[in-house]
C-alpha cells in the first residue's frame, strides 16, 4: 500500500434535512483497498457515500482523493475516476437492460466498440446477457441491482463506492459481484449490514455510530464482541468470516 | 425490437406528417377539386384566385400552426415526464397550459393595446405558464426530495382548476368587447393562425428540440434517477431549471397559439416511448414528428365532422385522449 491513500476523508460533517447527521468522520483508503463502512441503521453511512458521489454537499471537512481536493475536480472528471452503486429505486419503463449500461458509459470518452465490449463483458459477468433487450423496469429489485452493478464493472473507475451492494442479491451473485470487483484490485468504500461479507471482503473497516467513527482497522481486531455490544446492540462474536450472533443485548425495559 | 420496424418506423412517420399536412391543405370547408389542388399548390397561374387564397393564406399557416403545436407540446410533454421521472407529467396535467391562458385573457381583457402589441400574448402566456409550473411544484416538492407523481399531477390539478377560475373571473369582470375576444380564443382553436404568428413559435420549438437533443445523453442519465445521474457526473439542478423554462415557453407560446389543447403532451410521448424505447435520441424527434401528425389530423377533424361549423380541438382531442389515457394509468399504476 502506498504512503498516499487514493481517497482521504478529514472531519467531514454534513447536514441532511436540515439536521446534522455527520458530525466528524474521518478516514484513509489506500490504493487498492477494499475498505468497508459499517454501523447499525442511521449511523450516516450513506449520508457520508453520498457526499462522494456528489448527491449532497458536506457542511464542513476535507475529502481528496489522488491527494487533490474533492472542490478541484469538475463534476465530470470526479466522475470518471469514481463510480457509484446507489440505493435509489425504481427504473422508469422504455429503457432496456443493455440501454441502463450503456448510459453509464455516455460520459466515459471510450470509442463505441470498446464500450460495446465492455457491455457485453459486464452483462455477461451479472448474468443478464440473454435479457439485455428487456425493460429493465420490469426486473425484479435483484435484476436491478446487477443491472446498476453491470453498469459500474463497465465503467471500472479507479474507485468503487458501493452502498449496500449485496442488497436484494441472492448469495450466488453476492459472492460473483463482489469476488469480482475484489479481483479487479480498485479501491472501494462499501457499506455493509451483512457484518460476515464485511469480514470476507473488507481489508479494512470503520465503524460508524451517531454520525461519528468510533473504530477502525483490519475487521478481525476491530469488530470485537465488546464494539458489537456498544454499537449493534448485539452480543456476536466474529470469527474469521464467520459471524456467531447469540441474541440481542437486552435494552432497559424503562 | 425488431430491426424491420427500426427501419421502418422514421420513414413510415415522416410519410404520415407529410400525408396529413397534404390532406389538412386539401380538405375544409370549401371543396377543392383534385385537378385545382395541383394546380394551387405548384402556384399554377389558372388555379382559381380565390381557392389559391384559402389554401395559400389560410389553410397552410393553420396546418403549419397546429403542426408546430403538436411537436412543441409533445416534445414539452416528454421533457417533463423525464425531468420529474413522472409518467404522468404533462403541460395540461400540471396546470402550465391553465396558467398561460389565465394570464393571456387578461392580457387580452385589461392591458392597454400598446402594451399587448409590445409584449404580445405569447410573452404573458410563457409567464404564466412559468407561474403555474412554479406554483405545482411548490406544492408538492419537500427539500430534498420529490413526492410521489400522483400527488404531483394532483398539485397540478388543483392549480389547473384555480388558474380556470381565475380565467372566468377575468372574463366575468371584462367589459363584453374584450370578453367575447378573449372567449373565442379560448375555445382552443387555430382559426385566424396567419403566416406572421408562426416565426417564433417555430423558432422557439426548433431551439429547445435542438438544446434537447444536444442533451439527450444527460436527459437519459436523468431517467436513471437523481442520485445515479449525479454520481455519474451530470448537474441535475440547472438542466431541470433548463427542461422546466423550455416546457414552460413551448406550452406558453401553443396557448398563445391555439388556446388550451389538451392531452398531446401526455399521451404521443407514450405512444413514441412504445416505440423506440426511453432513450431520448429517437424518443425525442419520433414524439415531436407524431404528436405533428396527431393534431393536424384531429384539426382537420374538427373543421370537416360539422361543416361549415368547426368544433375546438380540445373537444375531440379528450374524445380520443380517453382511452389511451387509461392505458398509461395502467401501465404506470406500478410508479405509482
Amino acid at each position: 500500500m502506498s504512503s498516499e491513500p487514493l481517497l482521504r476523508i478529514r472531519d467531514l460533517q454534513v447536514e441532511a434535512g436540515g439536521l446534522p447527521r455527520v458530525h466528524g468522520v474521518s478516514l484513509d483508503v489506500g490504493e487498492g483497498c477494499f475498505h468497508g463502512l459499517l454501523g447499525p441503521n442511521g449511523a450516516g453511512k450513506t449520508t457520508v457515500l453520498r457526499v462522494l458521489y456528489r448527491a449532497a454537499r458536506a457542511r464542513a471537512g476535507t475529502i481528496a482523493l489522488a491527494g487533490r481536493p474533492m472542490r478541484d475536480w469538475t463534476p465530470r472528471d470526479w466522475a470518471r475516476a469514481t463510480g457509484a452503486l446507489v440505493q435509489e429505486s425504481g427504473l422508469l419503463s422504455g429503457l432496456s437492460v443493455r440501454d441502463v449500461v450503456e448510459i453509464g458509459l455516455a460520459r466515459s470518452g471510450l470509442p463505441p466498440e470498446a464500450c460495446a465490449a465492455r457491455i457485453d463483458e459486464a452483462l455477461a459477468l451479472v448474468g443478464l446477457a440473454e435479457r439485455q433487450d428487456q425493460d429493465a423496469s420490469t426486473l425484479s429489485g435483484g435484476e436491478q441491482q446487477r443491472t446498476h452493478m453491470a453498469q459500474l464493472l463497465a465503467r471500472d473507475p479507479a474507485l468503487y463506492i458501493l452502498d449496500e451492494p449485496t442488497n436484494h442479491l441472492d448469495l450466488h451473485y453476492q459472492l460473483v459481484l463482489l469476488d469480482e470487483v475484489k479481483r479487479r484490485g480498485r479501491t472501494v468504500l462499501a457499506t455493509f449490514h451483512d457484518l460476515a461479507m464485511a469480514a470476507r471482503y473488507c481489508d479494512s473497516v470503520t465503524v460508524m455510530a451517531d454520525g461519528r467513527s468510533v473504530a477502525s482497522g483490519a475487521p478481525g481486531a476491530t469488530l470485537t464482541p465488546e464494539l458489537l455490544r456498544r454499537v449493534y446492540s448485539v452480543e456476536a462474536q466474529l470469527d474469521g468470516a464467520l459471524l456467531r450472533l447469540d441474541g440481542p443485548v437486552r435494552r432497559d425495559p424503562r | 425490437m425488431t430491426s424491420a420496424r427500426t427501419t421502418l418506423l422514421w420513414p413510415v412517420s415522416l410519410a404520415l406528417l407529410g400525408a396529413s399536412m397534404l390532406a389538412g391543405v386539401f380538405w375544409g370547408t370549401a371543396a377543392i377539386g383534385w385537378a385545382d389542388r395541383w394546380a394551387i399548390l405548384t402556384g399554377d397561374a389558372d388555379a382559381p384566385r380565390s381557392l389559391s387564397l384559402i389554401v395559400w393564406q389560410w389553410r397552410l399557416p393553420r396546418v403549419l400552426a397546429v403542426a408546430l403545436i403538436g411537436a412543441g407540446l409533445s416534445l414539452a410533454g416528454a421533457l417533463m415526464q423525464t425531468a420529474l421521472r413522472n409518467p404522468l407529467a404533462d403541460p395540461y396535467l400540471m396546470g402550465l397550459s391553465s396558467g398561460a391562458s389565465a394570464a393571456a385573457v387578461a392580457m387580452i381583457i385589461w392591458a392597454p393595446a400598446w402594451i399587448v402589441a409590445a409584449l404580445g400574448v405569447p410573452a404573458a402566456a410563457f409567464l404564466g405558464a412559468c407561474a403555474a409550473f412554479a406554483i405545482t411544484l411548490g406544492l408538492s416538492v419537500r427539500p430534498g426530495r420529490m413526492l410521489s407523481p400522483l400527488v404531483v399531477i394532483l398539485a397540478g390539478v388543483a392549480v389547473s382548476l384555480m388558474f380556470q377560475s381565475l380565467t372566468a373571473f377575468f372574463l366575468y369582470l371584462g367589459d363584453p368587447q374584450a370578453t367575447r375576444a378573449a372567449l373565442g380564443w379560448l375555445m382552443g382553436t387555430a382559426a385566424g393562425t396567419g403566416w406572421g404568428d408562426l416565426p417564433v413559435p417555430l423558432v422557439a420549438t426548433a431551439v429547445v428540440a435542438a438544446g434537447a437533443l444536444w442533451r439527450a445523453g444527460d436527459l437519459d442519465m436523468l431517467l436513471l434517477g437523481d442520485e445515479r445521474a449525479a454520481a455519474l457526473g451530470l448537474r441535475v439542478a440547472p438542466l431541470r431549471l433548463a427542461i422546466f423554462a423550455g416546457a414552460a415557453l413551448l406550452t406558453g407560446l401553443s396557448v398563445a397559439l391555439a388556446g388550451i389543447v389538451g392531452f398531446v403532451g401526455l399521451i404521443v410521448p407514450h405512444m413514441a416511448r412504445l416505440l423506440t424505447g426511453a432513450r431520448h435520441r429517437r424518443l425525442l424527434p419520433l414524439a415531436m414528428l407524431l404528436g405533428a401528425v396527431v393534431l393536424v389530423c384531429v384539426d382537420l377533424l374538427c373543421r370537416t365532422l360539422l361543416a361549415p361549423e368547426e368544433l375546438p380541438l380540445g373537444v375531440l382531442l379528450a374524445l380520443f385522449a380517453a382511452p389511451p389515457f387509461i392505458f398509461i394509468l395502467r401501465r404506470v399504476r406500478d410508479v405509482l
